[in-house]
């Protein structure tokens, strides 16, 4: 299987004098989906926008597609990574449809007209994602979780090979958590989509990624399957927090204990079909 | 299915848009102080000057309404590209000191005492349009000098450049003979007079040619209104789109400045009017407001004209006295609208 996604020996600082991420290399098989996971500050975003060429690495190399992130014009770069940052509402009224277009931005001529392909693909990414029912009203009047959804039409329609989120879910509901993973997931296994995503909670990396980049906030990191990376003693070491970790069926769940909780890592009613570890 | 804007619905919109407007300038040059016939007018003009009055009054106010037009379509489309792309609703022509710019320039100009003519007329257009120019490049450079976050930065610089030229300003004005001080004031409350067809086609080509090539980056100025992150996103090198665009919206207006003093709300009101009505997306907004700031312009200038007869009033008096109401009421609408939606 090819590699989408190399990175070899990251450094990067915002400083000269500070580095976040020291001598990172992993790489990301085409159709993966990878959760990038840490503690605040532990250089999550910015990996992320290293990725999208945002940034520039102090040493080391990033390739896309067999490339060097650096030697992509912005336009090219926007054909094989499409980003998903967190909603948010803009200056101007723009509807959902306008803003899904937007997407194929980098295809458009020169007074930037979509071809009949264009609003073919803009259509089933707002189908996808069950969008095309607010197609006509204006971004601000969605709520944040449909304005998340809208955000990843528009990644959809961007027709890009890769997928890259900061923070998809953060002020969604349970339900719009799951729905965003659902998906993210769908567009993995039907469109092929290689899917980074950066995330805060580890339930759902556990549930809907293939592997996870622990990143710790002294520059250590972990990177492997999800299954064998999370773990009770990687948590604590990484987030500096006792987690109470679960089973159902072949999912593991990790519950955070506080210095509250009651019984330390013990729980006294288990409901019937959950098994501590 | 969403809908699109296609090429094809916009060229209809504009079209239709467009044979109103002429409409208005040819009724706008039938009205005045001076009653004229349409048929006379009609009839075309005579064997030799002064055959038919009528004809030649009416070609003499179409100038005038011509370079309103001219004027309206440059400041409003000025107008809706600054406001993209300092991602702020608040943003009109003059925001980055073109104004002050151009009103150093005047005012050196007529304290110069200068008498060589320049197309037949004051040179006072050409010196308006250096100091507007030069300004807009000096908060350019300063913008981007000092900060990271490159729109606040560069709001920020238009701000103290433009105060710290109007300070320059009325020093100037306070030290200077009443009557070249009159004539500036004049300048700086916005004026549209009568200029002679080559001055009009000239500067005609430039602000059509400026206003295509802005229409050619509007459907980049609706990626760069999400800020600068998201349209890199997007495949949009958001900070060389900046700077061509900002280069063509200050060449632009500073043809404007140079023509007719400087004209305030126009390039306010005309983006948020159309925005409200016909909806953000630029590659429409901006045609149409070209069109609709023209047409507002003309009649602006029209009552201008004819309201305190056989005086003129200068035009900005109007677009201001006009334009501030209208504006309110926009905007207790939108408000209206957004809380509706929400």
């Amino acid at each position: 299987m090819n590699a989408i996604i190399e990175v070899e020996n990251l450094n990067f600082g915002y400083t000269p004098q500070n580095t976040i991420l020291k001598d990172i290399s992993f790489e990301v098989i085409q159709g993966r989906f990878l959760a990038i996971a840490g503690p605040n500050g532990a250089g999550k975003t910015t990996l992320l926008n290293l990725l999208c060429g945002l940034l520039r690495p102090k040493a080391g190399s990033i390739r896309i597609d067999a490339a060097p992130v650096e030697s992509y014009s912005v336009k090219k770069l926007a054909q094989k990574v499409a980003v998903v940052r967190q909603e948010f509402v803009p200056v101007f009224d723009f509807t959902v449809a306008q803003m899904v277009s937007m997407a194929r931005t980098p295809y458009l001529g020169t007074f930037g007209f979509e071809t009949k392909a264009d609003k073919q693909m803009i259509n089933e990414a707002l189908e996808a994602t069950d969008t095309a029912q607010f197609a006509l009203r204006p971004l601000g009047s969605l709520s944040g979780g449909e304005r998340q959804r809208v955000f990843i039409a528009r990644a959809l329609a961007a027709n890009s090979p890769v997928l890259l989120l900061d923070e998809p879910t953060t002020f969604l509901d349970l339900k719009h958590q799951v729905g965003i993973y659902d998906l993210l997931k769908a567009a993995q296994f039907e469109k092929g989509k290689t899917i980074v995503a950066v995330t805060h909670d580890i339930n759902l990396a556990a549930q809907y990624c293939d592997e996870i980049l622990l990143l710790g906030a002294d520059g250590n990191y972990h990177i492997g399957e999800t299954k064998d990376v999370l773990s009770q003693e990687q948590i604590e070491k990484v987030f500096g927090v006792r987690t109470f970790v679960g089973s159902l069926g072949q999912e593991k769940f990790f519950i955070p204990l506080g210095k509250f909780a009651k019984d330390s890592g013990q729980i006294t009613r288990k409901p019937h079909n959950i098994q501590q570890e | 299915m969403a809908e699109f804007l296609t090429a094809k619905e916009l060229a209809i919109k504009v079209s239709i848009c467009l044979m109103v407007l002429v409409a208005v300038m040819c009724l706008c040059a039938l009205v005045g102080t001076q009653n004229i016939s349409f048929e006379k007018v009609f009839a075309g003009p005579g064997q030799k000057a002064g055959d038919n009055i009528d004809y030649e009054i009416f070609i003499y106010r179409l100038q005038r309404v011509i370079l309103a037009a001219l004027v309206g379509a440059a400041l409003a489309c000025s107008g809706v590209v600054l406001q993209a792309i300092l991602r702020n609703p608040l943003a009109d022509p003059y925001i980055l000191g073109i104004s002050s710019g151009a009103g150093l320039g005047v005012i050196i100009a007529t304290l110069s005492g200068i008498t060589w003519t320049f197309w037949s007329g004051s040179p006072i257009g050409l010196f308006a349009f250096a100091g507007a120019l030069i300004t807009v490049w000096l908060v350019w450079y300063i913008g981007h000098f000092t900060g990271k976050s490159q729109v606040t930065s560069l709001l920020l610089a238009g701000v103290v450049i433009n105060s710290f030229f109007s300070a320059i300003i009325m020093f100037l004005a306070s030290i200077a003979k009443s009557e070249q001080v009159f004539s500036t004031i004049f300048w700086l409350m916005g004026n549209i007079t009568e200029k002679s067809f080559t001055v009009l086609l000239v500067s005609a080509g430039c602000i059509l040619a400026g206003i295509i090539v802005l229409f050619a980056l509007c459907h980049r100025l609706n990626v760069l209104a999400l800020g600068q992150e998201e349209a890199k996103g997007l495949g949009v090198d958001a900070a060389r789109t900046r700077i061509f665009a900002f280069a063509c919206a200050a060449f632009v207006t500073a043809i404007a400045v140079s023509l007719s003093g400087l004209i305030g709300f126009v390039g306010l009101i005309i983006p948020h009017g159309v925005r409200l009505t016909f909806g953000p997306d630029h590659r429409q907004l901006l045609p149409l407001s070209a069109i609709i700031g023209a047409g507002f312009l003309v009649i602006a200038d029209t009552i201008a004209r004819i309201i305190v007869a056989p005086a003129q009033l200068p035009v900005g008096v109007i677009t201001a006295i006009a334009g501030g109401p209208f504006f309110l009421i926009l905007l207790a609408k939108y408000s209206r609208k957004v809380s509706w939606s929400k």
